[in-house]
């Protein structure tokens, strides 16, 4: 199994940018990301669908997107961290088959009631541009109360 | 079509606003945690499945679809185009959490790169069998014409 590093609230810095990460959706990932037998917009599997509504092919699902920017927040959080809040506008549709980035950058942090919250705003790139803005805000603990 | 003058959000329309939906049941299956995990590459310790913690973004998978017969159909797709999750503590492998839906808001927009286009937000609370709240979804789908949206990308 492997470990997850702690991370404490005096470690985090304002205008401290997230290492970006890469990842690739597909029609099989957004079939398989909601289960086979569960009904989702048909545009996500297929690219003809998509283009008669007015995309450039399959869909990529933006709930999928939301997952994976949850994710990548989640982990950079640490093993004491914890997602409150995550709020995804989706500025552009992304096709299918085309790479996305996501990069993040912490915008502000505070102690509220003793507790440590951090605001984050992350995107996904898709060449280059902007797809999905999300602003995301975690708890980490300061150092005294994660031992 | 073209793009309509007046807003085509009628009081039929606005009456919807409050309108709630549900409770819907749902169940945190390990089987979804551990599928989604696998599907994003998720190795995080605290989400393994003796843990009995499930990630915060298998929300993505066990939330309802939108509750349609909350939402009046004004033009002919939708697409979502915002989503909050608000998380008041983490959800757990195999729990039953009972979801609850409604329509908060219609209101319209001219231009942009969809033409006309009419929005709807809808919240969803989440609560546990104690009835006490674990999660918060706020959707914001935008229903438009695809003919519009085919015009827009040309130009």
């Amino acid at each position: 199994m492997s470990t997850l590093p702690a991370k404490h609230f005096e470690d985090v810095s304002v205008g401290e940018e997230l290492e970006p990460i890469e990842r690739l959706p597909t029609e099989d990932l957004a079939v398989d990301f909601f289960g086979r037998d569960n009904p989702t917009n048909p545009a996500f599997r297929d690219a003809e669908i998509g283009r008669r509504q007015g995309f450039g092919g399959a869909l990529v699902p933006g709930l999928l997107k939301l997952a994976w920017i949850t994710q990548y927040v989640s982990r950079w959080a640490g093993a004491h961290g914890r997602v409150r809040m995550v709020r995804a506008a989706y500025r552009r549709p992304d096709v299918a088959g085309r790479p996305l980035t996501i990069v993040g950058r912490v915008v502000d942090k505070r102690l509220e009631d003793g507790i440590g919250v951090i605001d984050l705003e992350v995107a996904t790139l898709a060449n280059g541009q902007p797809s999905v803005h999300a602003t995301v805000q975690v708890e980490i603990p300061p150092r005294e109360q994660s031992g | 079509m073209g793009s309509p003058e007046q807003s085509l959000i009628t009081e039929e329309h606005r009456a919807a606003i409050g309108r709630t939906a549900g409770p819907v049941e749902l169940h945190v299956r390990a089987e979804d945690v551990r599928r989604v995990r696998t599907i994003l590459g998720d190795d995080d310790p605290r989400f393994g499945e003796e843990t009995g913690i499930a990630p915060p973004y298998i929300l993505a998978v066990i939330e309802p679809a939108m509750p349609w017969q909350l939402l009046p159909r004004i033009l002919p797709s939708g697409i979502l185009t915002q989503t909050e999750w608000t998380f008041k503590r983490p959800l757990r492998i195999g729990e039953r959490i009972f979801a609850t839906h409604r329509l908060a808001d219609i209101r319209d927009r001219l231009g942009g790169q969809y033409g006309y286009s009419v929005i709807m937000n809808v919240m969803t609370e989440y609560r546990d069998e104690a009835g006490e709240l674990v999660a918060t979804s706020l959707r914001t789908s935008m229903q438009f014409d695809p003919a519009q949206r085919r015009e827009r990308a040309r130009e």
